[in-house]
């Protein structure tokens, strides 16, 4: 029963899109958490979102024991309460490349940096988004422009003063770049400063997710000095302007850090934090069981079992967008006829592998890069399952007698599995599938997405193969570069003028109902041409002993620790 | 035996540049798209053309193998494409690394390997030498992932006897280090112990029963003397040539072992660096560890040389 008294004036002071949000929540076509996840996108402030779930009747706490979604931390369980002082001993896998913010691309840099360096939001359970830099946010009427304020307080480590211009040349580092998850929603000049504690946001074309953008889940956004040069390594001259100082840095080694006392979120509890890198997850894992180390910033259920069940270890499971796809050549080979990648789609137990290469921990996926995590998936979509049968009779229609294939697969992580579990149960479909297991230089050069030919991308991709893709805000990477024509890594090759009108629907709807029918629609499209399977969406694992809490991780390998401590 | 130094020394180099030819050629065969590499699968084909240039990684492979010959000379390999910081800091590290494992691997191993290689000759066909024989036999027919794996788990994470992981706290002496190094060290002691015990037993039993101990019995010197004499001097021989491959392999293949215990060993930065086609690091590793094996028979040979002065002789006549 929605108390009008009190809802009123909350609906009275909301701009355009925080009221058609705040009247979809109101109308019971949201659920709570989306609609908490989704306001703090919009700008509404926790105080606003509270108000309005009190005044329909509810509450915004949750005592959900599933996994949090996007990103989350490991509360203080048992009313417990955290100490002052102590270090805190982490395993982490080495980075890949040297610590440059603005060209890294693997998860161990974007936690290193991230500890010193912050960006302007930072995307937190549930995918809600909570004030980094900035303080508050808030589009225009029709999400072209959107204006972030930065706090008061903020200083560089270096003892000099920040500002508003650091923010404007950071993000014109970001288009220079081609930041992927920015290509096209900015351009050189957007991001301007109209005053000192301003930043505005005017962009290409109307969107829903700029916060997303700019927030932890897109890992190069760290705001960095006016005066950071592209190319330069954090390293070499450490800053920032968050908790934490770099003291030393050893790629091969691990990384050390104490508090930063001017930050400007207060006094961290912890005194200190020690990085240990591996190069393999066994160690690690041996580490934090034996007391070595206290944390380990993320493991897979293959080969990190063992902590799902340790009773000293508490797991942080967060349901992510990470994801294989399986992509099918629709313009040559043997899977043009779509009848022919639906019977594939259809041979595929996604519960099997689910189960049997995540022991549950990952949700399964309906052949488009709509993860259930996000708030505008429509999953009244008939989900896709294993029907062996109507796998055959779609072969028969196509005319297809008998199918031999190359499925190319990425030696990393459950990929080469995952290959095994397709190619098993497709053949019982008919459907022959041999293998190929190649490491990362032959499979992404040679048949992901070749460089040659270059017109269009991808061109030169195999008929079949299992692609990577981490864990996104939003969903625009995957359906911009993946499916778009001519998109970056559209290794299907896929190219239907509908699928691009779709996905220019979605990425205009800024309003919670608009994007969600805008996703539904994309959603049945795929299903029908099934270009590309998106088989599960993994959760992100992380574990720490029980003697911390406050720990908080993102599903692309940040780890927050500005509120961890030990426990008391 | 000066001479016979120089002579060694000089066919060293002489290998050494063959080595590097080698390294060149063997680096070369990697699937070459070093700038793909760092920069990742989803770098424009531009930015990655850009670092390949930078890098020098498209310039024609004579002008590379000339770089390399400079950077030999000269022992500046450059800075690392994957990490950015100097190789010979990386090589240095990781070589101080592998080096203080090795070290106290082959400290302990060999003394007890000889040790009771030669009470296993002395005692054969009793349950001491099959006690011996068997034991070895069993420790180095295991991989050493296993014998790793398995002292890891009962004496570290079990047990709780010896930290299960080489990372020694910052500012640790060498007690300390020692002390973290011996779980390690004990994994490489069980592959090697057989090895080196099964070499000295079988180099006693034959200098046991050689023409020269039976002349030394017969005339009556004391078999305590005839076998620290005459015995050991001519058993010892494959035994220190076993032990001086091995060498070169303790410092720099022991990628297992690195990686379970987690050490920032030389084999594991070879192994990382051939996967990121990190060519500078790579091609210093193997040349360092190219040394090592050169300088590691160089010192077999004249220890065997001192021992049977008949090898330096022949090798001079």
């Amino acid at each position: 029963m929605t108390d009008y008294r009190k809802f009123d004036p909350i609906r009275r002071k909301a701009a355009p899109l925080q009221l058609d949000l705040i009247e979809a929540y109101a109308q019971g076509r949201l659920t709570r958490r989306d609609f908490v996840r989704r306001g703090t996108v919009l700008g509404l402030s926790l105080t606003t979102l509270a108000s309005v779930v009190a005044a329909c009747g509810g509450s915004t706490s949750s005592n959900s024991n599933s996994a949090q979604t996007g990103v989350g931390g490991g509360g203080v369980s048992g009313g417990s309460s955290i100490k002052q002082g102590g270090t805190l001993r982490i395993a982490s896998i080495a980075p890949a490349n040297p610590l440059d913010p603005v060209a890294m691309i693997d998860l161990a840099s974007y936690a290193i940096v991230a500890q010193q360096y912050e960006f302007l939001t930072y995307s937190l359970g549930d995918l809600r988004l909570t004030p980094g830099i900035a303080e508050s946010w808030e589009p225009n009427d029709d999400g072209s422009v959107w204006t972030f304020k930065i706090r008061d307080g903020v200083m560089w480590q270096d003892g000099s003063p920040f500002s508003t211009d650091d923010v404007v040349a950071t993000f014109e580092r970001m288009v220079a770049a081609g930041n992927s998850g920015l290509k096209g929603v900015i351009e050189s000049g957007s991001v301007t400063s109209p005053d000192p504690s301003t930043v505005v946001f005017t962009l290409t074309g109307p969107n829903g997710n700029l916060p997303y953008l700019v927030s932890s889940d897109n890992p190069q956004t760290v705001i960095t000095p006016k005066a950071f040069a592209a190319g330069s390594l954090i390293d070499k001259s450490p800053n920032g302007t968050g908790p934490w100082k770099m003291t030393s840095y050893d790629a091969k080694t691990g990384a050390s850090f104490v508090r930063n006392d001017a930050w400007w979120g207060g006094k961290t509890k912890l005194d200190s934090v020690n990085w240990t890198f591996f190069q393999d997850l066994q160690p690690q894992v041996v580490a934090l069981q034996s007391g070595e180390t206290d944390a380990i910033v993320e493991f897979s259920v293959l080969g990190g079992e063992g902590l799902l069940s340790d009773p000293n270890v508490h797991v942080i499971r967060l349901k992510s967008a990470a994801h294989k796809q399986i992509w099918m050549r629709v313009d040559k080979g043997q899977f043009t006829d779509k009848l022919v990648r639906q019977a594939v789609g259809y041979s595929i137990d996604r519960q099997a592998i689910v189960q049997s290469l995540f022991k549950g921990n990952a949700d399964v996926g309906n052949d488009s890069p709509f993860a259930p995590v996000y708030p505008y998936t429509d999953t009244s979509v008939t989900q896709r399952e294993l029907d062996i049968e109507k796998a055959k009779s779609l072969l028969s229609q196509a005319g297809v007698d008998k199918l031999t294939a190359t499925l190319h697969a990425v030696k990393l992580q459950e990929a080469p599995d995952l290959a095994v579990l397709v190619k098993n149960s497709a053949a019982q479909a008919g459907i022959n599938l041999n293998v190929s297991v190649e490491d990362t230089t032959t499979f992404y050069g040679k048949s992901w997405c070749p460089a040659e030919p270059a017109d269009p991308p991808c061109s030169g991709a195999a008929e079949i193969g299992i692609v990577d893709y981490g864990h996104r805000g939003t969903p625009d990477v995957y359906l911009n570069a993946s499916l778009s024509p001519n998109g970056a890594w559209n290794s299907a090759q896929y190219n239907s003028d509908e699928y691009a009108q779709l996905f220019k629907n979605f990425q205009a709807a800024v309003g919670v109902d608009a994007q969600k029918t805008a996703a539904k629609a994309i959603e049945e499209l795929l299903l029908e041409d099934s270009p590309t399977l998106f088989p599960y969406f993994f959760n992100y694992l992380s574990a720490h002993t029980k003697k911390f809490a406050g720990i908080e991780v993102t599903a692309i390998g940040h780890m927050f620790l500005g509120k961890a401590g030990q426990v008391a | 035996m000066l001479r016979f130094i120089a002579r060694r020394l000089a066919l060293a180099i002489i290998t050494l540049l063959l080595l590097s030819l080698i390294v060149f050629a063997i680096s070369n065969v990697l699937p070459q798209d070093v700038g793909r590499s760092i920069l990742g699968p989803f770098a424009s084909q531009e930015t990655v053309d850009a670092m390949n240039h930078k890098l020098g990684t498209d310039q024609p492979k004579l002008d590379q193998y000339l770089h390399l010959l400079k950077q030999i000379v000269t022992f500046d390999f450059g800075d690392s494409f994957q990490t950015g910081q100097p190789v010979s800091d990386l090589i240095k590290t990781t070589l101080q690394n592998s080096a203080k494992l090795a070290i106290l691997a082959l400290v302990i191993t060999v003394p007890l390997g000889i040790f009771a290689g030669t009470l296993a000759a002395l005692r054969r066909d009793t349950i001491v030498d099959r006690v011996i024989v068997m034991f070895g036999l069993a420790g180095s027919s295991l991989p050493e992932f296993v014998t790793s794996t398995f002292l890891v788990v009962l004496l570290g994470t079990q047990l709780h006897l010896l930290p299960p992981l080489a990372n020694w706290p910052p500012g640790s002496n060498i007690f300390e280090q020692i002390h973290y190094l011996l779980l390690p060290a004990l994994a490489l002691v069980l592959v090697y112990f057989g090895y080196i015990a099964r070499m000295a037993r079988a180099g006693m039993i034959v200098a046991l029963e050689s023409d020269y101990t039976r002349t030394a019995m017969m005339k009556g010197i004391s078999r305590g003397t005839v076998i620290r004499r005459h015995v050991l001097r001519n058993a010892l021989l494959p035994t220190i040539a076993v032990v001086a491959t091995s060498t070169g392999y303790l410092f720099g293949g022991l990628l297992a072992v690195e990686l379970i215990f987690n050490i920032n060993g030389l084999g594991r930065l070879l192994v990382t660096a051939a996967k990121a086609k990190d060519l500078p690091v790579l091609q210093a590793g193997v040349l360092v560890i190219g040394i090592i094996y050169m300088f590691a028979t160089l010192i077999a040979d004249i220890l065997i040389s001192w021992l049977n002065p008949r090898i330096r002789l022949g090798s001079e006549g």
